[in-house]
């Protein structure tokens, strides 16, 4: 670069920019919006990281934790845990009901029951109201062991402290509110509040009989300087074929870390998108402003200047413009979570270190920089084409509208950065390629979209010619000089968001909360004893409101090896192998079940163990008959074949298993019974009376409270990309801003010619909100069109589910497309309809 | 003689970022049917200033304004729109035409205003007797400077005005398209009988017209109208 060319530029473009930031404000906030979106939940996400880094051993509630399910460790285990250990506190962890009779009137609520021993916690403290120590609490009074219960189920029952309660067949006295659990953010979801008592005291409740469903932990308490490397290499080399579970306090909330992540990257490619919306923005401001500096730059040109000169005035210009711009959002984007950290930090149920990480502000000013560069080189290369006869014309309106090789090529280059970085920063280059797939394809759709509103325009406009306002509208929305292109673009991405958003969200609602419940049993019961089947179901055959009853043993088992493989190295990350399933055994073939393919072992099967799988499992998983399966149940290992494939619906709530047995292989291993029970609404309270008087051990879970816990935690799913996508749409509405602002004045005089004709400020006023409801409208119908491509597209494809438009959600999405582009632009009528005439078309003579 | 319009004492002073500036400074002047008046001086004499009162564009700051019997100075912006759709046209050097709208609907609009169910057709016809059936459906920045004036002056007489207001209507022309427009202006004016008032620096062109007013500082330079009549 010939260094007199930077020097002239660099004193160019510093007296240009004496003129201030007319023009720049929206170039300026849609920047400094983006990039603080991205630099806040980058530092929100490495807040809670580095929170859940510092309290790894908290959140897991030791240093190492081995876990089982439904049994115990074996003496071989225990061992190995004592002797590598300094301190072991085991805990057990199942589904009950907490059961208050009061006044002849019972109450019951399902809990999640933590049983823990005197060692607990070994990290951290567990905080109780009225405070006192947890030994206090568990050891009790008056004769009863103590019970502590999170304070939502002690409402529920209508429990104060003092008071009594049953788990099973023993009784509690409930000494506090559990108002703090140390460990409670590494157990992962649960249907039913806390209750923690010890485990000496559940010896006669008939909980934790062999065969009952309940997981236990060991906690370990290491020795300083501990290899935890080495211990879990050990652990599992020992035991991971018995099914054991090994988890350390390097990834404490190995479930919260991995959604914390997850979530976090595709907030980010949000805020991505976001930026991208206010990159139509930022080149819509830049091409605007050379608009303005045409006859400059052709001063500049007739009087010498080169055209790299010329190009490197206007581009120091807007760098300068373009880090103020990414400064603002770093400082907004660092700042915002340092402030509202201690809110922040009070809502979240995880611990949190808000502080200024580095990493984040430069993944986003790294963002911010290449979105700008990619925005601007495109219309900037534009200023190479003005040459010094536009003086006499508007050359920029006639330049070309591809730039030259060199500037797409580096547009294209720069691309490829910020989508590398992308994917490098989200740890996911397949989510980062498909979300600038839907950002491009968005984009390209929205740009016809807009040139097909504008031909639409012009075609209807004979059909609007007794109407003058409209006429007027139509013609404005038809020329090429409106902003109809900026509105569709800038609204179009984030109300596409929204309105897909908005229709998976709300089938996937209807799915779950009103279609479900239509065939999805009214209880599920657990923990039915061998002994108690018989007589459970004689209780519910009797009920003519009882339409249905299903009942199946039921084990729990790890797929360990498949094929004798390990089953991970086979299967990857699959659901099926991920943790223990259930499993069930039958001898003949069940009236529901339809085979697919192979066939069902008879009845009297006593060979080597037999498998029937789920059919759509099995073709995930690469499996089909003749493949063996090697499932760990109670520290056992059973190796079947698979001799069947079966059709298994899980959309319907009801009993699925993906791993059926013949009875043989699983009828000598304990276990207990689950059962489903279809009932009318208003028998469900007594049928639940009578079952738990009788059968004080087993659990309901009521299905409709499940949906709705569910439905509840989709919910917040959806708020939270709801939130993303709607900081896309303020970015977006200060983009139309912008385009209203820039046509302002076209506006103006456009105003002050038809006074001249004889128009009056009404007609006029209609005519600019015509346009603006009229563009705003065609936004939100393609925008909603896009949405519901994508909703459908994700239900079908992905869910599984039934599609149907949620019309609220796309009235909102339309009305909201018309109500933004009419506050937009009615704002900058104002100046338009009180300026007088003479003033506005003298000025420009 | 009818008087169409009548100034009597009109003032105009603008607020600048120099203080108030006296533009007109009691201008009294009667303006009759079917008349030519060519309005001359210097720049910045206040001629186009005078037009614009007239045309009910600006409004008077003193002294009153009558056009075809009616006050200006009462009336409301709206008012005055309504006014000028049923009885003034137009014509700016700058051309001023809709830039989104094609040379016809620029022609139409004026009609549609004033509620003319057969709008195009006549803007068509219009656009004949300025010799621009051709570009009817051209936008303003398809056009040349002379055809964009032309279009402006097929508009501003469309709906045949009382009066005919014309600011300079060749300052940005050469010198054989400001001909020919001037040709077509009169011609017009002539076919429909409108009373005209133009602003002009040409004195080729003032002496077209019946009468002359010289500006001066904001006021009539008497000694030259008196040489006139």
């Amino acid at each position: 670069m010939n260094p007199s060319s930077l020097g002239l530029a660099f004193a160019f473009a510093r007296r240009e920019l004496r003129g201030g930031l007319t023009g720049f404000r929206v170039f300026l906030a849609c920047l400094a919006l983006g990039v603080a979106t991205i630099a806040a939940i980058g530092t929100v996400r490495a807040s809670i990281e580095a929170g859940l880094r510092a309290e790894g051993a908290a959140l897991l509630g030791g240093d190492a934790q081995m876990g089982f399910t439904y049994r115990a460790a074996s003496d071989e285990e225990r061992a190995w845990i004592e002797q590598s250990a300094d301190k072991v506190s085991e805990i057990y962890d199942f589904r009950s009901m907490a059961v208050v009779t009061r006044d002849g009137i019972t109450e019951r609520g399902l809990t999640q029951v933590k049983s823990v021993d005197s060692a607990y916690p070994l990290v951290g403290d567990v905080v109780l109201d009225p405070p006192m120590s947890l030994d206090a609490a568990l050891s009790g009074k008056d004769g009863l062991p103590g019970a502590i219960m999170q304070p939502i189920l002690m409402d529920r029952l209508g429990l104060a402290t003092g008071d009594t309660f049953k788990l099973g067949s023993q009784n509690f006295r409930l000494m506090a509110a559990l108002i703090h659990e140390p460990d409670s953010a590494g157990a992962g979801f649960a249907l039913g509040p806390r209750t923690l008592v010890a485990t000496t005291d559940l010896s006669d409740s008939a909980l934790l009989a062999a065969g009952t469903l309940y997981s236990t932990k060991y906690r370990l308490d290491l020795p300083v300087g501990a290899d935890l490397d080495a211990i879990s290499t050990d652990a599992a080399a020992r035991f991971e074929t018995s099914g054991m579970r090994w988890r350390d306090s390097r990834n404490g909330a190995p479930g919260v870390a991995e959604f914390v992540d997850r979530l976090g990257a595709f907030l980010v490619l949000v805020g991505l998108s976001g930026l991208a919306v206010g990159g139509v923005g930022v080149s819509a401001a830049i091409r605007a402003y050379l608009a303005r500096k045409t006859t400059v730059i052709a001063i500049l040109r007739s009087l010498g200047a080169a055209r790299r000169t010329i190009l490197l005035t206007y581009f120091l210009q807007i760098g300068a413009l373009s880090l103020v711009g990414i400064a603002m959002g770093l400082v907004l984007g660092a700042a915002l979570p340092l402030i509202l950290g201690p809110f922040l930090q009070s809502a979240l149920p995880i611990p949190t270190v808000f502080a200024i990480y580095p990493i984040p502000l430069a993944e986003a000013a790294l963002y911010g920089v290449l979105t700008a560069l990619i925005f601007t080189l495109w219309p900037l290369s534009r200023t190479e084409d003005v040459r010094a006869a536009a003086l006499f014309r508007d050359a920029l309106e006639t330049a070309r509208i591809v730039p030259a090789l060199p500037y797409l090529l580096g547009t294209m280059a720069l691309l490829a950065i910020l989508l590398g970085a992308a994917g490098w920063f989200s740890g996911s280059y397949q989510l980062t390629l498909w979300a600038a797939v839907g950002i491009m394809a968005a984009l390209v759709t929205l740009a016809f979209a807009a040139s097909g509103i504008r031909k639409l325009a012009r075609s209807v406009l004979p059909a609007a010619r007794k109407r003058p306002a409209l006429r007027w509208a139509l013609n404005a929305i038809s020329s090429p000089k409106e902003a109809t292109s900026s509105v569709v673009l800038s609204l179009g991405l984030g109300l596409s968001v929204l309105s897909a958003v908005g229709q998976i969200d709300g089938n996937l609602r209807n799915a779950i909360a009103r279609d479900l419940p239509d065939v999805a049993p009214s209880y599920f019961f657990v923990d039915i004893q061998k002994t108690q089947i018989d007589g459970f179901l004689d209780r519910l055959e009797q009920d003519p409101k009882v339409s249905g009853t299903q009942t199946a043993p039921m084990l729990r088992g790890l797929v360990t090896r498949i094929n004798d493989q390990p089953a991970q190295e086979v299967a990857g990350d699959h659901w099926v192998v991920r943790g223990d399933r259930g499993i069930t055994y039958a001898a003949a073939l069940p009236d529901t079940t339809k085979i697919l393919e192979g066939a069902w072992w008879p009845e009297d099967y006593t060979g080597p163990p037999q498998i029937s799988f789920a059919a759509e499992e099995a073709t995930e998983l690469g499996l089909g008959l003749g493949d063996t399966l090697t499932v760990n149940i109670l520290g056992r290992d059973i190796t079947g074949t698979i001799t069947s494939l079966r059709d298994v619906d899980f959309s319907t709530a009801g009993m699925g298993f993906v791993m059926v047995m013949n009875e043989a292989a699983l009828a000598g291993a304990p276990h207990s019974f689950i059962a489903t029970v279809y009932a009318a609404p208003e028998a469900e309270a007594q049928i639940l009376r009578d079952l738990s008087n009788a059968y004080p051990n087993i659990t309901a879970i009521r299905v409709r409270d499940a949906i709705a816990r569910v439905s509840g935690l989709l919910s917040n799913l959806a708020d939270a990309t709801s939130y993303g996508a709607s900081v896309m749409l303020v970015t977006g509405f200060l983009v139309l801003i912008g385009a209203a602002a820039a046509t302002q004045g076209a506006r103006i005089t456009e105003a002050a010619i038809l006074k001249t004709l004889g128009a009056t400020r009404r007609r006029i006023l209609t005519s600019f909100a015509l346009r603006a409801a009229l563009t705003g409208a065609a936004a939100g119908i393609v925008s909603l069109a896009a949405g519901i491509a994508g909703a459908w597209a994700v239900t079908h494809f992905v869910l599984d589910t039934g599609f149907a438009v949620i019309w609220s959600n796309a009235i909102a999405i339309i009305v909201g497309g018309i109500l933004a582009t009419l506050l937009a632009n009615l704002a900058f009528s104002a100046r338009a309809l009180s300026s007088r005439p003479a003033r506005i078309l003298r000025a420009r003579e | 003689m009818t008087t169409v319009l009548s100034l009597k004492d009109a003032r105009l002073s603008l607020d600048g970022n120099a203080g108030r500036i006296e533009i007109l400074r009691g201008i009294t002047l009667d303006v009759q049917k079917g008349e030519t008046l060519g309005l001359v001086g210097p720049s910045g004499s206040g001629k186009s200033s005078l037009l614009m009162l007239m045309g009910g564009l600006e409004a008077a700051t003193g002294g009153q304004i009558q056009a075809l019997g009616q006050n200006l100075s009462d009336m409301n912006e709206d008012a005055l729109a309504h006014f000028r759709r049923d009885h003034m046209g137009v014509v700016f050097q700058s051309f001023h035409l809709i830039p989104t709208m094609t040379a016809l609907e620029n022609v139409a609009t004026p009609l549609e205003l004033a509620g003319h169910k057969d709008a195009f057709d006549r803007a068509m016809t219009e656009l004949v007797n300025v010799g621009l059936e051709d570009r009817a459906n051209h936008f303003p920045s398809q056009l040349s400077g002379g055809e964009q004036q032309r279009v402006a002056l097929a508009r501003a007489v469309a709906p045949r005005p009382d009066i005919l207001l014309a600011d300079e209507p060749t300052g940005n022309l050469d010198q054989t398209n400001g001909s020919h427009i001037m040709d077509l202006l009169f011609e017009l004016r002539d076919r429909h009988g409108a009373t005209l008032v133009l602003v002009t620096h040409s004195n080729e062109l003032a002496a077209r017209c019946d009468r002359v007013v010289r500006l001066r500082d904001g006021q009539i330079d008497t000694t030259l109208a008196e040489a006139v009549a």
